[in-house]
C-alpha cells in the first residue's frame, strides 16, 4: 500500500535516529540539489577548475544517492561517519591553502565555503539540514558579488533565487503531499507571486532604508594582476595594453563632449629613466593650478578597479575630484585624494572597487611650473644612447631657442621614414638609439620616450606622461567609454617656465589622435574588436550591453548614502528629521497593513463560518504539534487528535462531528439547527486549551 | 453538553448493518474492511470483483453474505469450456407440454459467485457481464427479469494467467468495486487454524435480513446527502486522476484517468459506506474508505498497481 521508500539512511550509526517525518523526502533532496547547483554555478566561474568540479561533484553524488537501490549499493559511501567528513574538510582546506598560497583571504575562503556546501549537502538527511542548506546557498549566492557587481552577475543569480523559493516551498510541505507533487510550474508560479509581492517592499527598503556613509565592511582585497597603466613604462607595455578591450573608465559629460584632439586623459607622469624603463618619481603634493583662461568642463568618471592609485582626468585638472558628489557632500575621508605637482591625481590607496567621481578640467595643454627642482629632476639622463644625445646637441646648436629645437625634433619625426606600428621590434640595447636611427618602427611609447630623451639631451626639462587618449561615445546612453586600447604616452617639456604638452606620435600618425588607434595603424595589424571602426553588429551589441551595465552601476550599485540623500532632497523628504520620515513610513505601512488585514477579515466573513472555525482549530492543533494532513477528513483528524490528547477527546470529537455536519450535512442555510451547531462548535473549541499547553499536555 | 450533530433517522439501519457485519466477520475472520466494502457494494447496487489467490475465503465471503442477508446463492465455476447457456439457462423442448420450457441458469439467483471469471472464453464472460448490467436476460425473444436484489461477486486469480482471458478494461468498469482480500493477519489466521473450516458453520447462520428489507436499505443508501463540498472533493480527485492536480494547469488526458461514470459510482459507494457508518450524510472519510476499491481496477495498467495509485491520489489531493 505504502509506496514511500524507506527513509534515507545516512550516518545512522553515529547519530540519534531522526524521526521519520523529519527526514528529507527524495523530492526535497532534488530541490535542494538544484538549489545548490544554481547557487554554485555563478561562483564556479571564479574558482579554480578542480575546486569547482569537486563542489559540484559532491552535489551530484548526493543526488545520485537519492535512489534507495544505489544508496544500498554504495553503502560504504552513505555511511561515512562525521569525523571522516571533518578530516575531508581539513584536507580540502589544506589543498586550497596550497593552491592560493594563503587561506585567510576572500578567494580561498569563498572556495572553502564552496566545497563545504557540497560536503554539507552530502550529509544532509534531516529537514533541519535542509533549512541550513538553504541559508548556506543564500550566502554562497552572495559571494560572486564580492568580486563582480555587474548586471550579468545579478542575472546569473536569478535562477538560484527562483529555485530558492521552490526549495523553501518543498521544505515547508509535508512529505505526504509532496509524494505526487511533481508539478514544478505550480511551485514556480507560487515563488514568482511571492517575489512580486515582496518587490515593492524591497524597492521601498532600497530607496528608503538609511544607507551607511561607508561600506559596512571593507571588502578584503586579493593579490591579483590587472591590466592597466602602472608607475613604470617598460618596452612593449603599451603594445600589450592596446590589445585589450577592457574598459578603463566611463565618462558622463555635463555639456558638450570635447574634441578628440583634446581628449588627453592624464595618468601617471614618468620622470625617471634608466636607459630602458621609465618610472615615476615620488609624488609630491602640489596645489591646483588656477587657470586664467580656457574652458572648464565638468564630467563624471566611473573608474574600473585598476589596482593603482591614479585617477584620470582630462588635461588639466582644475579641481580635486569629488567622489559621489551629486549631493554636494564632501569626499569621504576614506578616500584621500591629492594632486601632485606634476598634475597627477593620486589616491592614498589603490583603487580596488569601481569608483565614481566628478571632475572639473580646464582644457589646455600648458601650465606654469611651480618648482625649480622639477626642472633639474627632469633633465637627468643615464649613460648610453650616445648617438641620440649627440644628435640632439648638434640639432640644438643649429637653432635659436628651445621652442625652435622642439619644432625641429618634431619635424625630424615627420620627415624621416618613421612608421607607426604595433609590430615594433623589441629593442634591448640602447633602445633610443636603435629606434631613432635604425628600426624607426614604433609605437607611442617609443616616440614619447625618444622625444623626451632628445629634449633632455638638449637641456630642456621634459618627462613622459602616460594615460589615455581618445574614447568612444556609446550611442546607447551617450556616455564615453575609454578602453585599455586607448592607452597612450606623450611628453611634456618645460619651456620658458611653462610645462607644455607635446605628442610626438601625432607628428608621425596624426590620425591616432584625431580618429583613434585603428585608423593610425597600417592595414593588416590586429586591433581589438572595440578599437575598430566597423566592428559590425557585434560591436553594436557590445556597446548596447555596456550601456545597460553602465546604467545598472550608476543607478543600482552606486546608490549610496549621498545619492540617497540627493533623492530624498528631490522628494523634499530631507525637510523632516529621519525619525519623522521613519514615523511617516511606519504610519503608511500600518495603514496599508491594516487595509490588507481588513480585506482578509471581510473575505473570511464571506466564507462559511464553520470553515473559519475549523481552520482555526486545525491551526491550533498544528501549533500544538499535530498538523492535519491536507487530505485528512474531519473525523479522522479529531480521532487522531483524541488519541494524542485523550483528556480532551470529548471536546475534540464534538468539534469534528459538529464541523462535519455543518460542512457535509443537509442543513438549510439559515436554519436554527445550523446556528445551534455553530454554537456547539464554538463551545467545544472554547474547551480546548492553548496550543502551548496542548503541546505540553501530550 | 449534548451534541447530536448526526441525524438519528438511519441509526436503526446502521445497527442492523452492524449486526450483519459482525456475523460476517465471525465467518470471514480478520477482514473487517473488505467485508464493509463488500457490503457497501451490495447496498450501492453494484457488483464486486475480488482479485486474489485461491484459498483466502472468497467463496466463503460470498456464501456468508447471501446467507446472512437471507438471499439465495449460486456459484458458477468458470472454465474454458463454459458456454453462455451454462450461465443464463437453456430452453428445452418439453414433450408433454409440446413447447419449449426455459430452465433458468445459475444466474437467476440473488447472489451469484462467478469463480475465476477469467478462465471462461470472452463470449461467456460477456453474457454474464451483460446480465449484470441489464439485470435481465433476453433469450429466445423473451426477456426475463433477474431477481432483485441481484449481486454478482466475481473472482479473478491473478497468479495463474496462462490459458485465461483477463477481463478487458471496459468490462472491469462493470464492477462497482474491486477488492483484494489478502492473507489474514497472524491472530486471525491462528483463530482460523484452531477452529477449523468455517464452511460448516455457513448453513447454521441465521438470516438477519430479507430481500424487501435489503431493497429498502439500498433505497436508504441512495438517499444519503452529498454536500457540494464533497462533490468538490470528488471532482478534485477525478481531475487529479486525469493527470492534473487542482490549481495547476496540465494536459488533460495525459493519462487514462477516472471516467464520469467512475465518479457516479464513487458517489454511490460513498453513500453506501455512509449508511454503514450510520450517517445521514457522506463524509470524506466514507469516500476515502471506498476510493481504492472504486478507482483501483480503473487505474490499473500503469507502472504501479491500481490500489497504490489510488492511495497516492488520495494523499495528493487536499480536501477542498
Amino acid at each position: 500500500m505504502n509506496s514511500r521508500p524507506a527513509p534515507f539512511r545516512f550516518f545512522n550509526g553515529t547519530r540519534a535516529v531522526t524521526p521519520r517525518a523529519d527526514i528529507l523526502a527524495p523530492i526535497q533532496v532534488r530541490w535542494l540539489g538544484a538549489l545548490m547547483v544554481a547557487a554554485m554555478l555563478p561562483q564556479a566561474a571564479h574558482l579554480p577548475l578542480g575546486i569547482a568540479a569537486l563542489g559540484l561533484a559532491l552535489v551530484a553524488l548526493r543526488v545520485f544517492l537519492i535512489s534507495q537501490r544505489r544508496a544500498r549499493y554504495f553503502a560504504a559511501l552513505t555511511e561515512l561517519p562525521s569525523w571522516a567528513l571533518a578530516v575531508f574538510a581539513v584536507v580540502i582546506a589544506f589543498g586550497i591553502r596550497q593552491w592560493y598560497g594563503y587561506l585567510l583571504g576572500r578567494e580561498p575562503s569563498v572556495a572553502f565555503l564552496f566545497v563545504l556546501c557540497g560536503i554539507k549537502f552530502l550529509e544532509a538527511r534531516a529537514r533541519r539540514d535542509g533549512t541550513l542548506l538553504v541559508c548556506l546557498a543564500t550566502f554562497l549566492l552572495i559571494t560572486p558579488f564580492l568580486s563582480n557587481q555587474s548586471m550579468f552577475a545579478a542575472l546569473a543569480a536569478a535562477p538560484a533565487l527562483m529555485i530558492l523559493g521552490g526549495a523553501l516551498d518543498a521544505l515547508e510541505r509535508s512529505t505526504d503531499s509532496l509524494e505526487r507533487q511533481r508539478d514544478w510550474r505550480a511551485t514556480l508560479v507560487r515563488t514568482l507571486t511571492l517575489m512580486a509581492q515582496g518587490l515593492p517592499i524591497a524597492l521601498l527598503l532600497f530607496v528608503m532604508f538609511p544607507r551607511l556613509t561607508g561600506p559596512l565592511w571593507g571588502l578584503p582585497t586579493d593579490r591579483s594582476a590587472r591590466t592597466g597603466l602602472s608607475d613604470t613604462m617598460t618596452p612593449g607595455m603599451f603594445t600589450e595594453l592596446t590589445l585589450s578591450d577592457d574598459v578603463a573608465f566611463r565618462v558622463d559629460f555635463e555639456g558638450p563632449t570635447p574634441r578628440p584632439s583634446q581628449r588627453y586623459w592624464r595618468g601617471p607622469v614618468l620622470s625617471r629613466f634608466d636607459g630602458r624603463v621609465w618610472s615615476a618619481a615620488n609624488p609630491q603634493l602640489g596645489s591646483v593650478q588656477i587657470p586664467n583662461s580656457g574652458k572648464n568642463i565638468t564630467y563624471t568618471v566611473t573608474l574600473e578597479p585598476s589596482g593603482q592609485p591614479w585617477l584620470f582626468a582630462l588635461d588639466l585638472p582644475a579641481a580635486l575630484p569629488r567622489v559621489d558628489s551629486e549631493s554636494g557632500a564632501a569626499t569621504p575621508p576614506s578616500i584621500f585624494l591629492g594632486l601632485t605637482r606634476d598634475q597627477q591625481l593620486i589616491a592614498r590607496a589603490p583603487i580596488l572597487q569601481p569608483l565614481r567621481y566628478t571632475q572639473v578640467s580646464n582644457l589646455r595643454s600648458a601650465y606654469p611650473a611651480t618648482s625649480v627642482f622639477e626642472a633639474r629632476a627632469n633633465l637627468r639622463l643615464p649613460a648610453g644612447n650616445r648617438r641620440s644625445v649627440e644628435f640632439a646637441r648638434d640639432l640644438r646648436a643649429n637653432v635659436a631657442d628651445d621652442a625652435a629645437f622642439i619644432n625641429a625634433v618634431l619635424q625630424f619625426y615627420r620627415n624621416e621614414p618613421f612608421v607607426y606600428t604595433l609590430a615594433a621590434p623589441l629593442l634591448e640595447r640602447e633602445p633610443v638609439d636603435q629606434f631613432l636611427f635604425e628600426s624607426r618602427r614604433g609605437f607611442c611609447e617609443h616616440y614619447a620616450s625618444s622625444f623626451v630623451v632628445l629634449l633632455r639631451a638638449a637641456g630642456i626639462p621634459a618627462r613622459v606622461v602616460t594615460g589615455y587618449q581618445g574614447g568612444e561615445i556609446n550611442p546607447n546612453g551617450g556616455y564615453m567609454i575609454v578602453r585599455q586600447s586607448d592607452a597612450h604616452a606623450w611628453a611634456e617639456a618645460l619651456v620658458d617656465g611653462v610645462w607644455r604638452r607635446y605628442d610626438p606620435t601625432a607628428a608621425v600618425a596624426p590620425s591616432r589622435v584625431e580618429r583613434g588607434l585603428a585608423s593610425a595603424l597600417p592595414a593588416g595589424e590586429s586591433v581589438p574588436l572595440f578599437a575598430r571602426f566597423d566592428g559590425g553588429w557585434l560591436k553594436d551589441l557590445g556597446l548596447a550591453w555596456d550601456a545597460v551595465n553602465h546604467g545598472w552601476r550608476r543607478h543600482v550599485i552606486d546608490f549610496n548614502y549621498d545619492r540617497q540623500r540627493a533623492l530624498w532632497h528631490e522628494w523634499s523628504l530631507d525637510l523632516f528629521s529621519p525619525w519623522q520620515v521613519v514615523g511617516g513610513l511606519t504610519f503608511v505601512a500600518g495603514v496599508w497593513g491594516g487595509a490588507v488585514l481588513l480585506w482578509l477579515a471581510i473575505r473570511r466573513r464571506r466564507q462559511e463560518r464553520a470553515l473559519v472555525l475549523w481552520e482555526d482549530v486545525c491551526r491550533r492543533l498544528s501549533r500544538a504539534g499535530l498538523p492535519r494532513h491536507p487530505y485528512e477528513g474531519p473525523l479522522a483528524f479529531v480521532e487522531r487528535a483524541a488519541a494524542r490528547w485523550p483528556q480532551f477527546g470529548i471536546a475534540l470529537k464534538a468539534i469534528g462531528e459538529a464541523y462535519a455536519t455543518l460542512r457535509y450535512g443537509n442543513l438549510a442555510a439559515e436554519s436554527r439547527e445550523r446556528a445551534a451547531l455553530i454554537a456547539t462548535l464554538k463551545h467545544a473549541i472554547g474547551a480546548l486549551p492553548s496550543p502551548l499547553r496542548l503541546r505540553h499536555a501530550a | 453538553m449534548t451534541v447530536r450533530p448526526l441525524s438519528q433517522s438511519s441509526v436503526p439501519v446502521a445497527e442492523r448493518l452492524g449486526a450483519v457485519l459482525q456475523q460476517l466477520s465471525r465467518v470471514v475472520v480478520g477482514k473487517t474492511d473488505p467485508l464493509r466494502v463488500a457490503l457497501a457494494c451490495l447496498l450501492a447496487r453494484g457488483h464486486l470483483l475480488i482479485e486474489d489467490i485461491p484459498g483466502v475465503g472468497k467463496s466463503t465471503l460470498a456464501q456468508a453474505l447471501a446467507t446472512t442477508l437471507g438471499l439465495n446463492y449460486a456459484r458458477i465455476q468458470f472454465t474454458s469450456d463454459l458456454l453462455p447457456a451454462d450461465v443464463l439457462g437453456v430452453s428445452i423442448y418439453d414433450e408433454n407440454a409440446q413447447a419449449f420450457r426455459f430452465l433458468p441458469g445459475p444466474i437467476f439467483h440473488s447472489v451469484v459467485l462467478a469463480d475465476e471469471i477469467n478462465r471462461a472464453p470472452p463470449k461467456t464472460q460477456s453474457a454474464l457481464l451483460e446480465a449484470m448490467e441489464e439485470r435481465q436476460v433476453s433469450m429466445d425473444g423473451q426477456t426475463r427479469k433477474l431477481p432483485d436484489p441481484f449481486f454478482v461477486i466475481a473472482t479473478q486469480n491473478p497468479v495463474e494467467q496462462i490459458g485465461t482471458y483477463p477481463l478487458p478494461e471496459s468490462q472491469l468498469d462493470r464492477f462497482l468495486l474491486a477488492i483484494e482480500l489478502g492473507y489474514p493477519d497472524a491472530d486471525a489466521e491462528r483463530e482460523l487454524l484452531m477452529s477449523g473450516d468455517r464452511r460448516a458453520q455457513l448453513s447454521e447462520l441465521p438470516a438477519l435480513c430479507d430481500p424487501p428489507t435489503l431493497a429498502q436499505w439500498q433505497r436508504d443508501a441512495a438517499q444519503i446527502h452529498v454536500a457540494p463540498a464533497l462533490l468538490d472533493y470528488v471532482q478534485a480527485l477525478l481531475a487529479a486522476s486525469r493527470g492534473h492536480l487542482a490549481g495547476a494547469k496540465g494536459d488533460p488526458g495525459a493519462r487514462r484517468g477516472l471516467s464520469p461514470r467512475a465518479g457516479l459510482m464513487l458517489i454511490a459507494a460513498t453513500r453506501a459506506m455512509a449508511l454503514i457508518h450510520g450517517r445521514s450524510m457522506a463524509l470524506p472519510e466514507d469516500l476515502q474508505a471506498v476510493f481504492a476499491a472504486v478507482a483501483g481496477h480503473r487505474l490499473a495498467g500503469g507502472a504501479r498497481s491500481g490500489a497504490v495509485e489510488a492511495n497516492a491520489l488520495i494523499r495528493a489531493v487536499a480536501l477542498p
